[in-house]
C-alpha cells in the first residue's frame, strides 16, 4: 500500500462524495458475480428486468456509500478500521434492505424470520464483499484526494490566540450563569476566550447559607468549584481592582502581595454583586456579622457555639444574658430565615450546656417596616410572623438599628438590647468597584443599564445581578428588576445570549422575566411560599422549599451531599464542634506570655 | 505507515500467514479439502495442494501485516484483526474467487455456504493464528514486545475472573449447561465435570489476561471482546480440541457444528462474563489503589458517583428509544404476550410494559459500561449492535426461558426460531447506541477542543480507533448473522 498523506482535516463534502464513488465502484464489482447468479432482478412490481435491477442496485450502492462516507469518514492510516467499518455497514445494510425494506416494498411485510434470511443469504455475501470494498475504496479515494490537493487542506494550528475576549467579573449566580451559557453558545468557536474573574473560586448557593450557619449543612456542600462547572472557561481567582473602560482592560489582583494582572476585553460583563451596606451606622463595621460568604456563615456558627460555651461558665448573670441573646437586623428573606435557623440551632443544642437556663435564650429580629417579608403577600407574612413568634422570637417592628457596641445594640426608639451577636441583613449596596466606573448609576449605586443589560452609552459593557439596575420593559417607567438570585441567573444567561448575538452582528434583545415565586423557610419543617400566585404554608411549603432549592443547587454531587446531610439531620443531633475557637480577651495574655518566653 | 516500515510489515505478515496456513492446512488435510486447493494448479497431488495453500496463506498474511501495521500492537488487537480478516477472505476467497479460478459458477446460496462451513472455521483459525504470531514477530520501526510489567498480576486476575465466571454460570443456570458437559462429559462423574469446567474457566481467564494484560478501554468494549473471544474458544475447544482428543476427528462439518451449537451460548457467556469480571477486578484495583497522580491522569472531572448516575440515566433514555424500535418487530412477530409471561400476564399491554422496563434497564447498564466509549455514530452502532447480540444470547436464549420456567434455549433449532428476536435485539442495540451517543455528545462535548485537557482527551479517543474495535464489530456481526443462518438451514 502507498504512503499516507499527512494528518489533517478533510474538507467538507469530500467524504460523502468519495463514499458515493467507492460505493458505485464496489457495487460494480459485486454486480458481476451477482448477475452471474441471476440476483439482479429487483422483484418490485412491474420491474423485473436485469437492467433496471442493476441500475437500482448501483444507485443504492452509491447512496449507501455516501452515507457510510458521512458517518464513518476518513481516518488517517486507518484502512483496517475503515474496512472493518465497511463490513459492519454491509451486514447492517443487508438487515435493512433484504430483511426489512424489500419485504415491505414487495407487499409481504417483514417477518425477520430465518426463512427470509436463508432465502436472501446470497445477498448477505454480496453485501459483505460490498462493504469491505466500500471501506477500502473510501479510504483510498480520500487519501488520493488529500495527496492530490494538499493545498486545500489547512495545516498547522489555527490563528494564534483568541481573537475575541469576553471577561466576566464576579463568580456569583449572574457571572457563572453567563459563563455557562457562553460555553454552550460558543462551544465550537475556538477564537473566543471567556475569562471569569472572581474573588471566590466557588459558586456559593446563598439560599442555603443560613443552614450552614445553623450547623445543619456542611459548608463545602453548598458551593461548587467554578473550575469544575466551567471546563471551557479561563478562571482567575482575583480581586477586581479597577476597570479602564477606555483602554478596555481590567486590573485584577490575585493576592495582596502579587502585582495586578491586566486582562484585556472585547466584551465585559459586570456581575460583581453586592456587599453589606451599614449606612454609616457607628459600630457596625467593627462588631456586626454578615451573611454573604461561606466564611461569614462558618464564622457566625463558631461564634454562636463559642458564646454558648462561654455562657455555660459565665458567673456574671448580665453578661450571660447578653451572650445568649441573638439579634438579627432585617426582616427580609435572609433575616427571617436566619433568625429561625439560629433559634433551631441554639434551642436544639442547649441541652449540652446544663448550666444554661433555656428560658434565658433570646432571639430578636429588628425590622424597619411594619411587617416582615414585604416581598410576600400580607397573609403569608402574617403567617410567617406567627410561626416565628411561636418559636419564641421577639420582633421589634418599625424600628431601626441606630448603633452597635461590643455588648449591646442601640435602636432608634431609644431602647437597647444587650447582646454579643448582631447579624446584619438589613441592606446591601453594589460592589464598590461600581463607584469607580464612569457610568451613570441608580439611587442604590448600581450601574444603570438599558433593557438589554447593556450599560448606558456603551456597546461592550454589560451588567447583571445585584450590581445592575435593569429596567423591566413591561413594567412602569423606572421599575427595576429586584436583586434576587432567580433574576441574576436568568440575566446571566440572557446577557450571554446577547453577547453571542453581538458577536454575530445581530442586535441584543431586552431581558424579560416574571418572578416565578417566593419561598421562605421558617426553621424546622415550616415554610411559606408563593408560587405564581398560589400560596403554600407549613410542611407542604417546607417540602417545596427543599425540593426546589435542591433542584437549583448546582452540581449532582452537591445535591446528593446536601440530601444526605438533610437525611442524616433527621437521625442525628446538630454538630457543636468548634472549628475555630474564638479568641477571648483572657487567652491573649497567655499567648503573648508564651511568645515572650520562646523569644 | 512510513515507507521503510512497509516491506517489513509485508514480510512479518507473510511469516505469520505461513504459521496460520500450517494450522489451516493441517485442518484441511484432516477434513480432506486439500485436493480442492490443488485443483487450482490443475493437479490432485496433496503435497502440491499444501504448497499452493501455504503460498496463498503467505500472500494473504502479508496483506494482514499491511493492514494492522498502523494499528495498535498487542495480542488482543491483532487477534481480532486476524479473525475479521480471515472471515472476510472466506467470503471473498472460498465463496467467490476459488470457484471463479476453478472455472466454476459462483454460488452464494446457503447450501454452498453450508458445504464450505469447514472452510469458514479454517479461515477463522488461520486469521487468529496469524494475528497472534504477528504480535510475536519483531517489526521495523516498532519496539520488540519485551516482557511486560504486571502480566503476572493480570494472569492472576484473569484466573479469578475465569473461575468466577464459571461459578456464576453454573450456579445460575442448570448444571447440565456447564460449558464442557454437553460435548465430552455427559456420562462422566460429577467431580470430573466440575474439574473440567473449572479448568476451562481458568484457561479462558488466563488467555484473556494474556490478550489484555492491561485493558485500555471500558468495561463494555471488553465485554464484547470477551464474547468474541468466547466464540473463538468455542471453535478451538468445542469444535476442534475436544473432538480431536476423543479421536473423532474434526467436528467441522455444518451438521456436526449444528449438534455442537448448543454449547456456543455457554462459551459466549463464559467469555463475556470472564471479561466483565476481569475488567471489574482491574477497575476495582485502580479505584482502590491508584494514587492521586494516577487518578488525575484518568480524571474525568467528576467523581465516579456523579458520572455513573448520569451515564445510567442517559442509558435508560437511550434504552427507551431502542426499546420502541424493537417494539415494532415485537408487534409484528407477536412476541409481546410471551414477554408478559415474565410477570405472569398474557396481554399485549402487559408485555409492552415489561418489554419497555427491560429496555430501560438494559439501556442503563449500557450507559454504565459504555460510558465515553463511543466517539462517533460508527462506534455507537458497532458497540450498540454488539451489545444487542449479547442480550439476545443472555436474555432471549437464556434468562427469558429460564424465568418462564423452562430451560435455556440453546440448541440450533431454538436459535433459528428466535431469529426474528435476534434481529430485534440488533435493532434495539443500534437505537440504543446511537441515542446514547447523541445524548452524551449533546450534554458533555468532551471531544471538542476547548482547552488543552480536552485536546488530550480527543487524542485518547482517536487512539481507541487504532484498537481492534472495528474488527470486533465485524466478528460479532458475522457471529450473529452468518452462523445461525447457515446452521439453521439444514
Amino acid at each position: 500500500m502507498v504512503a499516507e498523506p499527512a494528518d489533517g482535516p478533510v474538507p467538507r463534502g469530500v467524504e460523502p462524495v468519495a463514499g458515493a464513488v467507492a460505493g458505485l465502484l464496489a457495487g460494480l464489482v459485486v454486480a458481476v458475480p451477482q448477475s452471474a447468479q441471476g440476483m439482479m432482478a429487483p422483484g418490485l412490481a412491474g420491474f423485473t428486468s436485469d437492467a433496471v435491477g442493476l441500475g437500482l442496485f448501483l444507485v443504492l450502492s452509491a447512496l449507501v456509500g455516501a452515507a457510510f462516507g458521512t458517518v464513518f469518514g476518513y481516518r488517517p492510516r486507518g484502512y483496517a478500521a475503515t474496512m472493518g467499518g465497511g463490513l459492519v455497514a454491509g451486514l447492517l445494510w443487508w438487515v435493512l434492505r433484504s430483511l426489512t425494506l424489500q419485504p415491505l416494498l414487495t407487499g409481504g411485510g417483514p417477518t425477520w424470520a430465518l426463512d427470509a434470511a436463508t432465502a436472501s443469504f446470497p445477498f448477505l455475501i454480496g453485501d459483505v464483499l460490498f462493504g469491505g470494498l466500500l471501506g477500502l475504496g473510501l479510504h483510498l479515494l480520500v487519501g488520493l484526494f488529500l495527496r492530490a490537493r494538499p493545498a486545500a487542506v489547512p495545516h498547522g494550528p489555527p490563528a494564534e490566540g483568541p481573537s475575541t475576549r469576553i471577561v466576566i467579573l464576579g463568580g456569583g449566580f449572574g457571572g457563572v450563569a453567563a459563563a455557562q451559557e457562553l460555553e454552550r453558545r460558543l462551544a465550537g468557536a475556538t477564537s473566543v476566550e471567556v475569562t471569569l474573574v472572581s474573588d471566590s473560586n466557588a459558586l456559593l448557593f446563598t439560599p442555603m447559607l443560613a443552614e450552614v450557619a445553623s450547623s445543619s449543612l456542611e459548608p463545602q456542600h453548598i458551593s461548587t468549584p467554578v473550575r469544575a462547572s466551567l471546563p471551557g472557561t479561563v478562571f482567575r481567582r482575583a480581586e477586581v481592582e479597577s476597570v479602564d473602560t477606555a483602554a478596555r482592560v481590567v486590573l485584577a489582583r490575585p493576592s495582596p502581595a502579587a502585582p495586578a494582572e491586566a486582562l484585556p476585553y472585547d466584551h465585559l460583563v459586570l456581575a460583581l454583586g453586592g456587599v453589606p451596606n451599614y449606612r454609616g451606622l457607628p459600630g457596625l463595621a467593627e462588631h456586626a456579622f454578615d451573611l454573604k460568604t461561606l466564611e461569614d456563615a462558618t464564622g457566625l456558627r463558631n461564634h454562636v457555639i463559642g458564646l454558648l460555651e462561654r455562657a455555660d461558665v459565665e458567673p456574671d448573670a448580665d453578661e450571660r444574658r447578653r451572650q445568649v441573646t441573638f439579634v438579627v437586623a432585617g426582616g427580609g428573606f435572609a433575616g427571617s430565615e436566619l433568625i429561625a435557623e439560629l433559634s433551631d440551632l441554639v434551642v436544639g443544642v442547649v441541652r449540652y450546656f446544663p448550666r444554661l437556663d433555656p428560658a434565658e435564650l433570646r432571639f430578636v429580629l429588628v425590622h424597619s417596616q411594619d411587617r416582615i417579608l414585604p416581598e410576600l403577600g400580607p397573609q403569608l407574612a402574617a403567617y410567617a410572623l406567627d410561626k416565628l413568634r411561636e418559636k419564641g422570637i421577639e420582633f421589634r417592628l418599625g424600628t431601626r438599628v441606630a448603633a452597635l457596641r461590643a455588648d449591646a445594640v442601640e435602636l432608634d426608639d431609644g431602647t437597647e438590647v444587650g447582646t454579643r451577636t448582631l447579624v446584619w441583613t438589613a441592606g446591601n449596596q453594589p460592589h464598590p468597584v461600581m463607584g469607580t466606573l464612569p457610568f451613570p448609576r441608580s439611587r442604590s449605586g448600581a450601574v444603570s443599564c438599558d433593557a438589554t443589560m447593556q450599560v448606558g452609552g456603551t456597546t461592550d459593557v454589560w451588567a447583571v445581578g445585584d450590581c445592575a439596575a435593569i429596567p423591566d420593559p413591561d413594567g412602569d417607567e423606572g421599575v427595576l428588576y429586584p436583586p434576587t438570585a432567580q433574576h441574576a441567573l436568568r440575566q446571566g444567561a440572557a446577557v450571554a445570549r446577547n453577547i453571542a448575538r453581538a458577536l454575530r452582528g445581530r442586535p441584543p434583545q431586552p431581558f424579560r422575566f416574571r418572578t416565578l415565586g417566593m419561598l421562605v423557610v421558617l426553621g424546622h419543617q415550616q415554610a411559606a411560599a408563593e408560587i405564581r400566585g398560589l400560596r403554600f404554608s407549613g410542611l407542604v411549603a417546607w417540602l417545596l422549599w427543599r425540593g426546589i432549592y435542591l433542584a437549583k443547587l448546582p452540581g449532582l454531587e452537591k445535591k446528593i451531599r446536601v440530601l444526605l446531610d438533610w437525611t442524616l439531620d433527621l437521625f442525628f443531633p446538630r454538630d457543636i464542634v468548634l472549628t475555630q475557637v474564638p479568641r477571648t480577651p483572657r487567652s491573649e495574655p497567655v499567648l503573648a506570655d508564651r511568645g515572650e518566653r520562646r523569644a | 505507515m512510513n515507507r521503510t516500515a512497509a516491506p517489513s510489515a509485508l514480510w512479518t505478515g507473510a511469516v505469520a500467514g505461513v504459521a496460520g496456513g500450517l494450522v489451516f492446512g493441517a485442518a484441511m488435510a484432516l477434513v480432506g479439502t486439500l485436493p480442492t486447493v490443488a485443483s487450482l494448479v490443475r493437479t490432485d497431488s496433496l503435497a502440491v495442494g499444501f504448497a499452493v495453500h501455504l503460498v496463498i496463506a503467505a500472500v494473504l498474511g502479508a496483506g494482514l501485516g499491511m493492514l494492522v501495521a498502523d494499528q495498535r500492537t498487542g495480542a488482543g488487537e491483532s487477534l481480532f484483526w486476524g479473525l475479521a480478516y480471515g472471515a472476510f477472505w472466506w467470503f471473498l476467497g472460498a465463496l467467490t474467487l476459488l470457484p471463479l479460478l476453478r472455472g466454476r459458477p459462483v454460488d452464494w446460496g446457503v447450501a454452498a455456504a453450508e458445504a464450505a462451513f469447514p472452510s469458514l472455521l479454517g479461515h477463522l483459525l488461520y486469521g487468529a493464528v496469524a494475528g497472534l504470531v504477528l504480535v510475536l514477530l519483531p517489526l521495523a520501526g516498532r519496539a520488540p514486545p519485551g516482557p511486560r510489567r504486571g502480566t503476572a498480576a493480570a494472569v492472576l486476575r484473569g484466573s479469578v475472573a475465569g473461575l468466577a465466571a464459571v461459578w456464576l454460570l453454573v450456579s445460575q443456570l442448570a448444571a447440565a449447561y456447564e460449558p464442557l458437559a454437553l460435548t465430552v462429559m455427559q456420562a462422566a462423574p460429577r467431580p470430573v465435570v466440575v474439574a473440567g469446567t473449572a479448568l476451562l474457566g481458568l484457561a479462558a481467564g488466563c488467555g484473556l489476561a494474556l490478550l489484555y494484560p492491561r485493558p485500555a478501554d471500558g468495561a463494555g468494549p471488553l465485554l464484547i471482546r470477551g464474547m468474541a473471544y468466547g466464540f473463538l474458544l468455542w471453535v478451538v475447544v468445542a469444535l476442534t480440541a475436544v473432538p480431536l482428543l476423543r479421536g473423532a476427528g474434526l467436528a467441522w462439518s455444518a451438521g456436526q457444528v449444528r449438534d455442537g451449537f448448543v454449547t456456543l451460548p455457554s462459551y459466549l457467556l463464559l467469555g463475556a462474563v470472564t471479561a466483565l469480571v476481569y475488567r471489574v477486578l482491574d477497575g476495582a484495583g485502580r479505584v482502590l489503589f491508584a494514587g492521586p497522580a494516577q487518578r488525575a491522569r484518568r480524571a474525568e472531572g467528576e467523581g465516579a458517583g456523579t458520572r455513573g448516575i448520569r451515564a445510567a440515566v442517559r442509558g435508560a433514555l437511550a434504552g427507551t428509544a431502542g426499546g420502541l424500535l424493537f417494539t415494532v418487530i415485537m408487534v409484528r412477530i407477536g412476541f409481546l404476550g410471551t414477554v408478559a409471561g415474565l410477570v405472569g400476564g398474557t396481554s399485549t399491554t402487559t408485555g409492552l410494559a415489561v418489554h419497555l422496563v427491560i429496555s430501560v434497564l438494559i439501556g442503563a447498564s449500557y450507559g454504565l459500561v459504555f460510558r465515553r466509549q463511543t466517539y462517533d455514530p460508527a462506534s455507537a452502532l458497532g458497540w450498540g449492535v454488539a451489545y444487542g447480540l449479547f442480550w439476545w444470547v443472555l436474555g432471549a436464549l437464556t434468562l427469558l426461558p429460564v424465568w418462564l420456567g423452562g430451560e435455556p434455549q440453546w440448541d440450533a433449532a431454538a436459535a433459528a426460531a428466535a431469529f426474528p428476536s435476534l434481529i430485534g435485539h440488533l435493532v434495539y442495540g443500534s437505537g440504543l447506541g446511537l441515542v446514547y451517543y447523541l445524548l452524551e455528545a449533546r450534554d458533555s462535548p468532551w471531544w471538542r477542543t476547548r482547552t488543552q485537557s480536552e485536546a488530550l482527551r480527543v487524542a485518547r479517543r482517536q487512539e481507541q480507533l487504532q484498537t481492534a474495535a472495528p474488527a470486533v464489530w465485524v466478528v460479532t456481526l458475522v457471529l450473529a448473522l452468518i452462523i445461525p443462518v447457515i446452521l439453521a438451514a439444514g
